[in-house]
């Protein structure tokens, strides 16, 4: 198999992650549940994973790094924590349906930031005329579907300005763009572990620059005769027992990124990307949406095909061994705002484990189909 | 005499007894004396009673917030030194 669907998950991974998760299988019990020599390795994997995100990202404290099933839920408890019913809620044009459902369900007045593909500009210019008096803003780092990178920089020194909450989406960044927690300042960043970052699906991570309010409330091994939830992160937002064998081979997969770096990993992925898009540009039934400009891009390409519906193209490609997603991608916002609502995409999404070979060879299927 | 150092949660008292690993201070992490804990279940650093200044300066200087301080007295009762 041909696995260019990485942005959906991260399947090819560094061998120390299976490891990771192998080691913690056979030698781990719960953090917080006794002082025992299992439980405190846990606790000890649990906690260098915590520091090794906070080294990645800026991150202040190893405990405002919470442990999360996957980058939805962190958005939920992010959303959650900020918005209230008929709060004026801001978000781009391209965001998830993780962003776009929490908020719908919570009865948010939900304000898009509608701007085309690939301007960033004109994105920041929308952005200002609506962040002032908005009760938070929630925004993507990077477009699941175009793998547009939104100028989330900008967007969050205007939050500071105007002292406006802000929730980054990180699902499609973490472990490829650099991302700087104590100078983007955000109120929360959410991310999952199984994709860029190289750990197990079921792992994820909330950045916290608040306490934020529980999602889900039970038992944390501390403070037991207390009804309330903890007041102090990360036990606060982290009732129940934990992913410990996730989050074992998530921080294996957060050592590999360190050592490599993210801008290494996205150089790799763009240079596929470019790779496809060569092989790709010369077929006329093929319409591809994407960038010149590497600085706004990640290694996710989306198309269309003036001969199959996506879903049969998709269908077409595994049967030759090419695992690639069609459709809306969970997105469908974006899909509006780029105008491929009707039709969706094809969306092919790199690794840096992907090889200028396997390239080559999916995209000749694709010509040939 | 061993020393106890409280803190207010698991991860606190693992910052903690890195904190003092690091600055050469034999650490161990432990389940609090229930009858020292007024919230139930509390985790504590146990350290050596000669290590103890050093150790709270290595804390202060970490900025790790720490609780209680007591000393085992035997027969299982503390007495606090610092709160």
């Amino acid at each position: 198999m041909i696995y260019l669907d990485s942005a959906a998950t991260s399947f090819l991974k560094p061998p120390q992650v299976g490891r990771g998760v192998m080691k913690a299988l056979s030698s781990c019990s719960s953090p917080g549940r006794g002082a025992y020599s299992a439980a405190m390795y846990a606790a000890d994997v649990v906690l260098s994973c915590r520091e090794t995100a906070a080294r990645l990202f800026h991150v202040p404290k190893p405990e405002q790094i919470v442990f999360t099933s996957s980058a939805t839920h962190g958005l939920n408890i992010a959303i959650r924590s900020l918005v209230h019913p008929g709060d004026r809620v801001v978000i781009s044009g391209y965001e998830h349906n993780a962003v776009t459902r929490p908020l719908y369900a919570l009865g948010a007045d939900i304000d898009i930031v509608s701007t085309r593909l690939f301007s960033p500009e004109e994105m920041i210019s929308e952005f200002e005329k609506k962040i002032p008096g908005a009760s938070a803003v929630v925004c993507t780092h990077v477009s699941n579907v175009f793998g547009y990178v939104l100028p989330v920089e900008e967007i969050s020194r205007m939050c500071r300005l105007y002292r406006v909450p802000c929730i980054l989406d990180a699902s499609q960044s973490a472990g490829l763009l650099n991302i700087d927690f104590s100078e983007l300042s955000p109120a929360f960043i959410a991310m999952p572990g199984h994709k860029g970052l190289l750990g197990p699906q079921g792992t994820g991570l909330l950045l916290c620059n608040e306490s934020g309010v529980p999602l889900i409330y039970g038992g944390t091994g501390g403070f037991s005769l207390q009804q309330d939830m903890p007041e102090d992160l990360p036990e606060r937002l982290e009732a129940g027992t934990l992913n410990v064998c996730g989050i074992a081979g998530l921080l294996e997969g957060m050592k590999f990124v360190l050592s490599e770096s993210p801008n290494r990993l996205r150089a790799q992925e763009i240079k596929l990307m470019r790779e496809t898009i060569r092989q790709l540009s010369g077929c006329n039934t093929i319409q591809l949406y994407y960038s010149d400009n590497n600085a706004l891009h990640c290694g996710v390409l989306s198309m269309i095909s003036s001969k199959y519906d996506c879903e049969v193209w998709a269908e077409k490609l595994a049967s030759c061994g090419v695992a690639a997603r069609a459709g809306l991608h969970c997105a469908p916002l974006a899909h509006k705002t780029a105008g491929t609502l009707d039709v969706g995409t094809l969306r092919i999404s790199f690794s840096p484990f992907n090889t200028s070979e396997e390239i080559r060879a999916a995209t000749g299927i694709m010509r040939k189909i | 005499m061993p020393i106890l150092i409280m803190f207010r949660s698991l991860t606190y008292a693992q910052r903690g007894a890195r904190v003092l690993e690091r600055s050469g201070i034999s650490a161990s992490i432990a389940k609090a004396p229930m009858k020292m804990t007024d919230k139930g279940c509390s985790y504590c650093v146990r350290i050596s009673e000669s290590g103890l200044t050093m150790a709270l300066t290595a804390l202060e200087r970490g900025d790790i917030v720490y609780g209680k301080v007591l000393r085992f007295s035997g027969e299982g009762e503390y007495q606090e030194v610092l709160s």
